[in-house]
């Protein structure tokens, strides 16, 4: 199984090109073929697991040679694939995750005027994803990346007749790009300075006499801002909450449980280069801890359902950077996995709720769904312990382990921080499970309960984000951590700080807190939350509009562009190029006017043109003979 | 012969650009013909004249074709202008301008 | 002075005068008559330099039968009206003046640099015109220009049956006479 690991992303890929070429006939089979080969996908990632395991421990490294992609002098790229213990993590949650909401498209997007494209694009999607943690080299990486920010593109502005889709798909690839941009200086810098591109050749410890560390860090911190562009972090987010235009199956996959994890295994992948260099994981760290608690703030203030998730997102991306900042890279990697199975299934669920409720996201159009639709309401609940943090969902033992890691490395300021935004996050995900679910009925239709194509698939993920903890999924002696420790190295254990039981209780009563102030203002109907939004209406806007960031970049970068551009279409494109253009043509008008003025047509002028020429031939003549 | 044959062939030029004026200031057809017919006659006496420097007949013999080549030409040209004064109405050259721009 | 001197120098004035003269008169027959005038001259010139068969071609064709040609056709034509001097075109007679000036100098200077003032030989009448211009004509008319005499006398043909078909009236049609009618 592990030799023909090839596979995993070749399903996905011929999927899509099935379906982009006979999608239209396939009708309603387009999704289930695109379903099936993301199921025999997963079913293939558990065989090389299985073979992977079979392995001794430190040898848990096979390279599989495909082919040679580029050979050019001495520069040879080869499109080779790595099955470690972190791409195979990776390859597991793309294809499972990936496959459940497959499954869950089936219904959703049922009736969609473009729906084999719909599944066509997804598959893509998985293929590129699938190629990036599978890659064995920086370039082979890159293109997995660009790829899915291409797929990104097409899926959020899958609607594209909807301006605003379009305008977010938009904006989604051109900030990803201003972080690839850098990526691929990164990337060529590597190769310029430590020689080669290969993971195997680079990722050595011996590669840190190569070079003066501060090369390390510039290449660590452009690699890095690959990675904020992709994952949303601060100050390349800015597209992620807009990014919510697209259908929710797209938000589901893409927008959390994998695009936006690209960059914490980018990171985790070159954790030797951020380690040589201290700056740059500190960077990672700082950046990482204030996106998280930033987030979790904005979230606080959105309206919108898909938006309080989105900036969720950003905000567990953060703890996850937070965590690699920390050097906790398996306990980043055990919250990628468990956000990837709680995230995915609340935004199903917000699907289903928007399925029911004929695509309303507004939450205060929203209330008292859990009597019409009991199931989701079950589900999102699920979904919003873990996030929480409350044990023993997985949520809990992830988040619990990033916390201890900072207090008794003896990061007191961060550990606070951190806590508050665990705090908060408990909050949001509880004001929109009381605003959603609970108190009174304030919407505007009928509601009713999703069909179980669409319930399955959540209710599987649900176990998933349930149990993943008990299944060792994320603890310090966890099997996830055992089983990553040959790619991502042994954790090292802090000293100092408090003890290990009282930071845990510290955590759960964070969580319990901020469930409890959420039940109390926005459930238990004993304070007015409307009269309140109305008195601290200046500040719910600040939040509303995430800290007015994205404004800020509108005003001073986007519109000078605007301007710029503007500029160029009208005045030197219009004026100075056409001008240019349209002068020869005017000019040779001109020319010709003028010149056509010499035909007469009257025989003596013709004669008399005659006779200049003579006169100048004799002349000629005479010169020449005399 | 006491004269230089370079005042007769000077004599032929001074006869020849008097005809070229003539073609190019006369506006009634006939009269440019005439012009021309000058111009071939100031040619006919340099032939001439150069016949009798060489000391052969070839200016003499070429002279002659040229004037009955004139003569063919005239009775030609002369129908032309017949028939353009029957369309036209008029022997002005200036008239006869349709190639105009 | 010689006798052909003295022919020279009366006959060449006569011979550009009447040329110039033909240039300015309004009245195509006065025009033509002058020319007259100018081929006659031209004639004498013939005879001095020792071609009396074309001094009396000249007369027969050119000034006897051409210039009557000519004659005629402005008479029928009734193009002898006088002409008006105004000219149109800005800038023609200057220029074709100056340009016919020029000319006339440039083959006045390249005559005198190449001609220099040779005269011919003297013996002209006795060497080259044996038996009479027109037997010596004849001989090499008859021997080395043969072709081209065939050739000219084919195109004299042509010429009189161009003019025919050139000069004749079309006969006009039902429809036209119906239109020139209304």
């Amino acid at each position: 199984m592990l030799r023909s690991v090839w596979l995993v992303p070749a399903l996905p890929l011929a999927g899509a090109m099935i379906n982009l070429f006979a999608g239209r006939r396939l009708g309603r089979w387009a999704g289930v073929l695109a379903s099936a080969l993301m199921v025999a996908a997963f079913a293939l990632a558990l065989g090389v697991l299985s073979d992977l395991v079979k392995l001794p421990g430190d040898e848990r490294l096979v390279v599989r040679h495909l082919w040679d992609w580029i050979s050019v002098g001495s520069f040879r790229v080869a499109a080779d694939l790595r099955v470690d213990p972190l791409s195979v993590t990776m390859m597991l949650v793309v294809t499972g995750v990936g496959a459940v909401i497959h499954v869950y498209s089936i219904g959703y997007m049922h009736g969609d005027p473009r729906y084999g494209r719909f599944f066509s694009y997804m598959n893509l999607f998985c293929f590129f994803m699938l190629t990036l943690v599978l890659a064995q080299n920086f370039l082979f990486l890159y293109l997995g990346w660009e790829g899915v920010g291409l797929c990104s593109y097409l899926l959020i502005g899958f609607w594209f007749d909807r301006p605003r889709a379009a305008s977010a798909a938009k904006k989604a690839f051109v900030v990803t790009r201003i972080g690839d941009t850098f990526m691929l200086i990164g990337i060529v810098l590597v190769f310029l300075r430590l020689g080669s591109l290969d993971f195997s050749a680079v990722l050595r410890p011996s590669i840190e006499s190569a070079q003066p560390s501060g090369v390390f860090t510039v290449i660590a911190l452009l690699l890095f801002a690959g990675a904020v562009g992709k994952s949303g972090q601060i100050p390349l987010h800015t597209w992620l909450p807009d990014a919510m235009e697209g259908p929710t199956p797209v938000s589901a996959l893409i927008h959390a449980a994998t695009m936006v994890t690209a960059g914490v295994y980018l990171v985790a992948r070159t954790h030797l280069l951020f380690e040589i260099s201290g700056v740059a994981l500190t960077v990672v760290l700082v950046i990482g801890l204030l996106t998280a608690v930033y987030a979790a703030t904005c979230a606080l203030g959105q309206d919108d359902l898909k938006r309080v998730l989105a900036y969720s997102t950003i905000s567990q991306l953060g703890y996850m950077f937070f965590a690699l900042g920390l050097k906790a890279y398996a306990a980043a990697l055990s919250l990628l996995v468990a956000h990837a199975f709680y995230k995915a299934l609340m935004f199903l669920s917000a699907g289903s709720v928007m399925h029911g409720l004929g695509g309303e996201t507004d939450l205060k159009k929203m209330g008292a769904l859990r009597r019409a639709m009991p199931f989701t309401a079950a589900m999102f609940g699920i979904g919003a312990l873990a996030i929480a943090g409350v044990p023993p969902l997985s949520g809990y033992f992830a988040k619990d382990q990033i916390l201890e890691v900072a207090n008794q490395f003896g990061y007191f300021v961060a550990w606070l921080m951190a806590l508050v935004g665990a705090f908060l996050s408990a909050l949001y995900i509880s004001r929109l499970m009381f605003l959603a679910f609970f108190g009174q009925d304030r919407t505007e239709r009928r509601a009713h309960e999703s069909p179980p194509v669409m319930t399955v698939p959540l209710a599987l993920l649900a176990v998933g984000a349930a149990f993943g903890g008990i299944l060792g999924l994320s603890a310090t002696t966890g099997r996830l951590h055992a089983f990553l420790a040959p790619a991502l190295g042994e954790l090292v254990e802090g000293t100092g700080g408090l003890p290990t039981v009282v930071l845990s209780a510290i955590s759960v009563l964070a969580a319990l807190a901020g469930i409890a102030l959420g039940w109390l203002v926005y459930g238990s109907g004993r304070i007015d939350w409307v009269a309140l939004r109305v008195r601290f209406a200046g500040a719910q806007r600040f939040l509303a509009h995430g800290w007015y960031v994205d404004d800020v970049y509108s005003t001073v970068l986007v519109a000078p562009g605007k301007a710029g551009g503007e500029f160029v279409a009208s005045v030197v494109d219009r004026r100075v190029i056409d001008g240019a253009v349209n002068g020869v043509g005017q000019l040779f008008q001109w020319a010709a006017s003028r010149g056509r003025r010499l035909q007469t047509g009257l025989v003596r002028n013709y004669g008399l043109a005659f006779l200049v020429g003579v006169v100048l031939i004799f002349v000629y003549v005479g010169v020449r003979l005399s | 012969m006491k004269t230089p044959i370079s005042y007769f062939v000077v004599l032929s030029a001074v006869l020849f650009a008097i005809g070229t004026v003539g073609v190019l200031v006369r506006k009634n057809a006939l009269v440019i013909f005439m012009s021309v017919e000058l111009q071939l006659n100031a040619v006919n006496l340099a032939l001439v004249a150069f016949s009798r420097l060489h000391g052969n007949l070839n200016g003499q013999v070429l002279a002659f074709f040229s004037m009955v080549v004139a003569a063919a030409e005239v009775v030609v040209g002369l129908a032309i202008i017949v028939n353009v004064y029957r369309r036209m109405h008029t022997a002005n050259v200036d008239d006869a301008s349709l190639l105009r721009w | 002075m010689t006798a052909d001197q003295i022919v020279f120098w009366v006959f060449a004035p006569i011979s550009v005068g009447s040329a110039v003269a033909m240039l300015f008169q309004r009245n195509a027959i006065h025009a033509a008559l002058f020319l007259i005038v100018n081929f006659f001259t031209l004639a004498v010139f013939y005879l001095v330099l020792g071609a009396p068969f074309l001094f009396a071609v000249q007369i027969i064709v050119y000034a006897g039968a051409i210039m009557v040609l000519f004659l005629f056709v402005i008479m029928l034509l009734g193009v002898d009206r006088e002409e008006s001097l105004v000219e149109r075109l800005r800038g023609q007679r200057p220029l074709a003046i100056v340009l016919g000036l020029g000319l006339a100098a440039e083959i006045f200077v390249a005559a005198r640099a190449s001609l220099g003032l040779a005269r011919g030989p003297a013996d002209f009448d006795r060497t080259v015109n044996v038996g009479g211009n027109a037997q010596a004509l004849s001989h090499v008319l008859f021997r080395d220009y043969f072709l081209p005499f065939e050739v000219t006398s084919i195109l004299l043909i042509v010429a009189a049956i161009a003019a025919m078909v050139l000069a004749q009236r079309r006969e006009r049609t039902a429809a036209e006479r119906e239109a020139e009618a209304a």
